[in-house]
């Protein structure tokens, strides 16, 4: 065996070692690249309830039923109040882009002014509907926003998760990192914790129901807790249809003021 | 004893919503609010209200029917029933079709109603209530023709609705435009007939990035113009004495709306050109008291969020066409609005002002409001309406200054 031959034969057994350990733990963006690109389904629809916890454990319910379809131009949602009576029937309508930088579409419909009305999308770290979650929580991050790396491995509730500390790229973004728990099964993030610019834990998001819904895995039951202001916000999703083939134009004007 | 009706009525609809609710398809909703407002300048108590606005809905298959009837009870005023909406609809693959008593709301602009013109509104108060209250019904016909983001929308309206005017010898009553009180002749109204319809058309576009609205109509102008029938002038002295007939009279409009994102801002417009509308004038100049001029409306404006709070500001001008300089109105008016949202304690408080304000004269109307919900079902709420300046559309109302307070039960 000549020293060319050894040159090959180490640099093979170098790659396929490479290849062995990559297979055993990928990179915290490949993890993160998997969740985001986990099937989501053409279309999800069901009723979505919102549990509003204060710090003295008092309770405000939001009710609402919500469609997302996934097209050509990007995602679409729609959500429509159906309770407290004095928010019902106020419809909610965003349409997101795949383009990097390219802010979403949002409309509004208020029932009382008979009127639907475009408002700005940039309140991205505004509180969703006064609960825990943000609308930025609520969104599907894109995985090259942050820098990841996996810190670690530990069982949540018997599923083996990978951990994976995310800092985003943007320094005035809304947390100064997360850390989410991705179950290795299942590619769901099943906790995730968020710290603010003191680096002190902010909130902590925990999910307690997945279920795979026409081969879907769809969170059932989702809980956003404010550790430092003790408020908690309850989600269920029932109801829950996945792939019925909802046609793009059901996300339309005519949809916002007549519901759904 | 007036109360005390409302509350039985209160209960009567709730048996009615509890048998309703077995029904399919049948939702019985709205609020009970009670409002008490008082005058800053001598503290009077000008307003004590108590409303039950209802909105009865029920559902089968593509039809439907629609109820919002109002009752309203005024201090020291007889209880006043009102039909706000009743239509029926039906919902088509590609159509709706409401018939019926119905409101009618175009426009991108907030407090503004340029392109806003199928709708009658009720100033009866002036610009103070809530916008919600403001807007007045129409009894035809609506069809609306869908494809995709695209829609086309078609009124007929055999019946004209005239504005709801400030009661004469009230705090909101304005100022006449003419030189001695007048007497006036019975107004002139279009009677219910096919050669009396109005007709209105919009197109309608809601994309990404921008949405469009290109509309038009024919129609009875919702205000009256005033025609002299008869005056005495006497040399040296003037006008004394004058007769006027309101008459509504046929105008039409063309015009359009859009808004559009641009970065975190949103940018709105809207306009229209009117046609032939009677503008007053020196009676001595135009014999029958008024001369017609077309006109434009036009409006561009901008909302922004930051810092939690929603921010939105529209410049407004009204511009009269070959004006002549013994008009009433002037040829240009420019009023802004301004507006400033931010809620707190978890959406619970909400604290708003909107302003209107007239820039020549500079004049302005102020309405800051805070609204607590403490439940989701009850809300309480703190408002007050500031006339500043002497003269204009609004410093004329300068002594109205008020401050209001109410509670409201939503079901």
């Amino acid at each position: 065996m000549n020293a060319h031959a050894n040159r090959v034969l180490i640099l093979t057994a170098t790659l396929f070692a490479a290849v062995a350990l990559h297979a055993a733990e990928p990179s915290g963006t490949e993890i993160m690249q998997a969740v985001y690109d986990r099937p989501q389904g053409k279309d999800v629809q069901g009723t979505l309830t919102m549990t509003l916890v204060d710090s003295k454990g008092k309770e405000r319910v939001r009710s609402l039923r919500q469609v997302t379809g996934t097209f050509a131009s990007g995602e679409k949602k729609l959500m429509v109040f159906l309770g407290p009576a004095d928010v019902r029937g106020t419809s909610f309508m965003n349409w997101s882009y795949e383009e990097a930088g390219r802010s979403d579409d949002q409309w509004i419909y208020l029932p009382a002014l008979k009127r639907v009305k475009r408002i700005s999308s940039e309140g991205r770290g505004d509180s969703f509907m006064g609960s825990d979650f943000t609308y930025d929580d609520l969104g599907d991050r894109h995985p090259s926003e942050d820098e990841h790396r996996v810190t670690g491995s530990e069982s949540i509730a018997g599923e083996d998760c990978w951990i994976v500390e995310s800092v985003p790229r943007d320094p005035k973004d809304l947390y100064s990192r997360t850390v989410t728990w991705v179950s290795k099964k299942t590619m769901v993030g099943v906790k995730r914790e968020y710290y603010d610019h003191r680096g002190a834990l902010l909130k902590t998001l925990t999910i307690s129901k997945l279920e795979s819904i026409s081969g879907v895995w769809v969170i059932l039951k989702t809980e956003m807790r404010n550790v430092q202001k003790n408020t908690s916000t309850r989600i269920e999703f029932s109801e829950v249809k996945v792939n019925s083939g909802i046609p793009e134009d059901e996300f339309t004007e005519r949809a916002m003021t007549r519901g759904l | 004893m007036m109360k005390s009706r409302v509350l039985w009525t209160l209960a009567a609809v709730f048996l009615a919503a509890a048998n309703l609710a077995g029904q399919e398809g049948a939702a019985v909703n709205g609020y009970a609010r009670t409002k008490a407002g008082a005058l800053l300048e001598d503290a009077s108590l000008f307003l004590s209200e108590t409303t039950l606005d209802l909105r009865l809905s029920y559902r089968s298959g593509d039809a439907g029917f629609f109820a919002n009837p109002v009752l309203y009870e005024r201090e020291g005023q007889t209880e006043e029933p009102v039909l706000r909406e009743a239509y029926m609809d039906f919902r088509g693959e590609s159509f709706d079709l409401r018939l019926g008593k119905q409101q009618i709301i175009w426009g991108k602009g907030d407090g503004v109603f340029i392109t806003d013109i199928v709708s009658p509104k009720d100033l009866s108060r002036f610009l103070v209530p809530d916008f919600e209250e403001i807007r007045g019904a129409v009894t035809g016909a609506c069809l609306d023709l869908y494809l995709g983001s695209h829609a086309l929308e078609l009124v007929w309206l055999p019946a004209f609705t005239p504005w709801t005017a400030p009661a004469a010898g009230s705090l909101w009553a304005p100022a006449l435009p003419f030189p001695v009180t007048p007497t006036f002749e019975s107004v002139v109204s279009p009677g219910f007939s096919l050669d009396n319809g109005e007709y209105f058309a919009r197109y309608s576009f809601l994309g990404e990035s921008f949405d469009l609205a290109l509309m038009g109509g024919w129609f009875w102008n919702d205000t009256p113009g005033y025609t002299v029938t008869d005056k005495t002038f006497v040399p040296g002295v003037g006008i004394t004495a004058l007769t006027v007939r309101p008459e509504y009279y046929r105008t039409a409009a063309a015009g359009y709306a859009a808004s559009g994102a641009m970065g975190p801002v949103i940018l709105k417009s809207e306009g229209a050109f009117y046609g032939l509308r009677r503008y007053q004038g020196n009676p001595m100049i135009y014999p029958d008291g008024y001369a017609e001029k077309y006109s434009l409306q036009y409006m561009a404006g901008a909302d922004a969020s930051a810092a939690g709070f929603t921010f939105g500001i529209q410049f407004i001008q009204d511009l009269i066409l070959d004006h002549d300089p013994d008009l009433v109105d002037p040829e240009l008016k420019t009023t802004m609005t301004f507006v400033a949202t931010r809620t707190f304690l978890r959406d619970t408080l909400t604290a708003e002002v909107f302003t209107y304000m007239g820039l020549d004269p500079l004049n302005a109307l102020v309405k800051p409001k805070v609204t607590w919900d403490a439940t989701d079902a009850l809300e309480f709420f703190l408002g007050a309406y500031l006339f500043l300046g002497d003269e204009g559309d609004f410093g004329r109302y300068d002594s109205n200054d008020g401050v209001y307070l109410g509670a409201k039960f939503s079901f």
